[in-house]
């Protein structure tokens, strides 16, 4: 793995220890100085094989979307962010979204969920054969200090979803 | 992870500081702010244009932290 979590760990309890007040008061160029980001070893890699036209796509973005009164919204409170991420449908419709990020200005994506999550222009991409298929599910993240546990719980899960769905390719968009 | 898992990805990114500390797989730079990868809202063409850019960089880029600046400009027409 090249992420080292075990040496990561107690950086990241100490930067908690000392940001907290930082956080709380909004301060994020601060604690951003602060984190302890981890430089892996090497960088992870699988070569892309085959063509579009024969395979599943699935989208990921940590825009903090979540399906409105179907799934709850992100804590956007906590200094650890969340670590926990939403099933979006394929079938998803702006007006099916909200969203729970308090870290970027997400004016712009309420007026059109594409500039970050583009499932519409992927729809038409799979009409046309330039893609294999768009996956039946797609997943939000939102803002995430806590690497320990997305590392080590959630994203297990999320691989054994996308495994299980037989996606070929992530196109991953940060917010 | 997922390429560790054996699934290939292709990241979007606008902050060449935070890509260089990332260091993805393989990597489309924008200089759009956040929240806004793909241009403004309801630049179809755009998006779409994006979108095949990467289709295209899975195919040539084959060496691992690759990243590609892209030339689109906020509300200016994209070049031909």
């Amino acid at each position: 793995m090249p992420i080292d979590i075990e040496k990561f760990k107690p950086a990241y309890e100490k930067w908690v220890e000392e940001s907290l007040q930082d956080y709380q008061a909004g301060k994020m160029k601060e604690i951003i100085k602060k984190y302890p980001f981890i430089v892996p070893d090497g960088i992870p890699w699988t070569s892309y094989k085959g063509q579009p036209s024969e395979q599943t796509f699935a989208l990921v973005t940590s825009g903090g979307f979540y399906l409105k009164g179907r799934q709850p919204p992100f804590d956007t409170v906590s200094i650890h962010g969340d670590t926990s991420f939403r099933e979006i449908p394929k079938t998803v419709h702006q007006e099916d979204l909200a969203i729970a990020h308090s870290h970027y200005d997400h004016s712009l994506a309420e007026q059109d969920i594409n500039i970050i999550f583009p499932i519409d222009r992927f729809i038409e991409l799979e009409k046309e054969n330039i893609i294999g298929k768009v996956a039946e599910t797609h997943y939000s993240f939102s803002y995430v200090n806590d690497v320990v546990t997305l590392v080590t719980e959630t994203i297990p899960k999320f691989l054994s979803r996308i495994k299980a769905e037989g996606v070929d390719v992530l196109f991953l968009v940060p917010a | 992870m997922a390429e560790e898992a054996g699934i290939p990805t292709i990241s979007m990114g606008n902050a060449a500081d935070r890509m260089a500390h990332i260091r993805p797989p393989r990597a489309l730079f924008v200089k759009f702010a956040r929240g806004s990868m793909f241009g403004e809202p309801g630049n179809v063409k755009r998006q779409r244009r994006i979108i095949l850019d990467a289709l295209d960089a899975l195919k040539t880029m084959t060496e691992p932290g690759t990243i590609q600046e892209l030339p689109y400009k906020w509300k200016r027409p994209d070049p031909e």
